[in-house]
């Protein structure tokens, strides 16, 4: 995987196309499992990765390097995402849940009932909460990182991902309790 | 089950149960690469042609009018000195003559006789004359005046 410090140095001697490949290659699993853990169907997330790529390779050329380009591209790939559930958004429900609803049917899903209990009550969640859960959770992002991709203060993360955790952690014992 | 158990815990929920299809991320760069072409052409095509002249209109806007302001500030200056109708032409000199003339301060007969009159003997009090000096007269004058009492 080439570091940030490869890809901008090409990016900026004229090698565009070159860099803008780097990127992608180095990034683009991580990006697009945080974005389909948030969105659950798995063309949503095509989608909504190309659209990250492509504000990537549009504001490539104003990175001014205050940040790395890995938390840059998982803010702009969380904007982009959070900005998606919204549109999707109906009826005072959250985004996601019908996707969520269709997990067990879902062909490109693989989880267990457990893993299924799990991604259905993380689908509950308030859209920039469930970031906070899934960076923290699954991408194991210290607080410090999730700041700067959130763009919100580590005591309020660190107060939102409790909150988050003992939600989901409820909500899977209620649905796990009724299957059994 | 247990009412303490914290299915969260759990190690093997962090495993990813989610599946792409097969080459989705091999051949992602080549299609981002692909869209973003496809994007700069639609861009492209989206613009209108512009003609030559709409292209030049600033330019020419601007020279028009360093023209005018050219052809104003010309005729401004060609009237004020065309004073000397018979030769088209006006020297420094009769410019003096004609700026003396038009500024040329009150002599001191008729300042006395425009200001308050001073006594019935008609003679100038001094202190008519030193206002007369001090505010009709400029230094070149009093020099001037100094100059041919010397």
């Amino acid at each position: 995987m080439a570091t940030d410090r490869e890809i901008l140095e090409l990016y900026r001697e004229g090698g565009r196309e070159e860099a803008f490949r780097l990127l992608v290659r180095s990034y683009q699993e991580r990006l697009y499992w945080h974005i389909r853990r948030m969105v659950l169907d798995a063309d949503d997330a095509d989608d909504c990765l190309q659209n990250t790529f492509l504000k990537a390779w549009r504001s490539l050329e104003n990175f001014r390097g205050d940040a790395q380009l890995y938390t840059w591209l998982y803010r702009i790939a969380t904007n982009e995402t959070l900005s998606f559930l919204s549109r999707q958004q109906t009826r005072g429900e959250y985004a996601g849940l019908e996707a969520a609803d269709r997990l067990p049917s879902d062909p490109w899903f693989d989880g267990d009932q457990v893993q299924t209990a799990l991604h259905q009550a993380i689908a509950k969640l308030p859209p920039k909460q469930k970031a906070v859960f899934l960076l923290r959770y699954f991408e194991e992002m210290p607080y410090e990182k999730i700041a700067q991709v959130l763009e919100t203060s580590e005591g309020a993360l660190k107060a939102s991902y409790h909150h988050a955790y003992e939600k989901v952690k409820a909500w899977m014992k209620e649905s796990l309790e009724a299957k059994y | 089950m247990n009412e303490q158990r914290d299915f969260l815990s759990s190690r093997e929920l962090h495993d990813n149960p989610f599946r792409v299809s097969e080459g989705y991320f091999d051949s992602l760069e080549d299609r981002m690469l692909a869209r973003i072409a496809a994007q700069d052409q639609a861009l492209a095509e989206e613009r209108p042609k512009r003609p030559a002249w709409r292209i030049l209109k600033p330019a020419l806007t601007l020279a028009a009018m360093f023209a005018l302001i050219f052809g104003m500030g010309y005729g401004v200056l060609s009237l004020t000195h065309t004073l000397d109708r018979g030769t088209g032409t006006t020297s420094v000199e009769d410019y003096a003559s004609a700026e003396e003339q038009m500024i040329r301060p009150l002599s001191i007969i008729n300042y006395y006789q425009t200001a308050e009159p001073a006594d019935e003997t008609g003679e100038i009090d001094e202190e008519t004359l030193v206002s007369y000096l001090t505010s009709e007269l400029t230094y070149a004058d009093l020099a001037a005046i100094y100059a041919q009492s010397y």
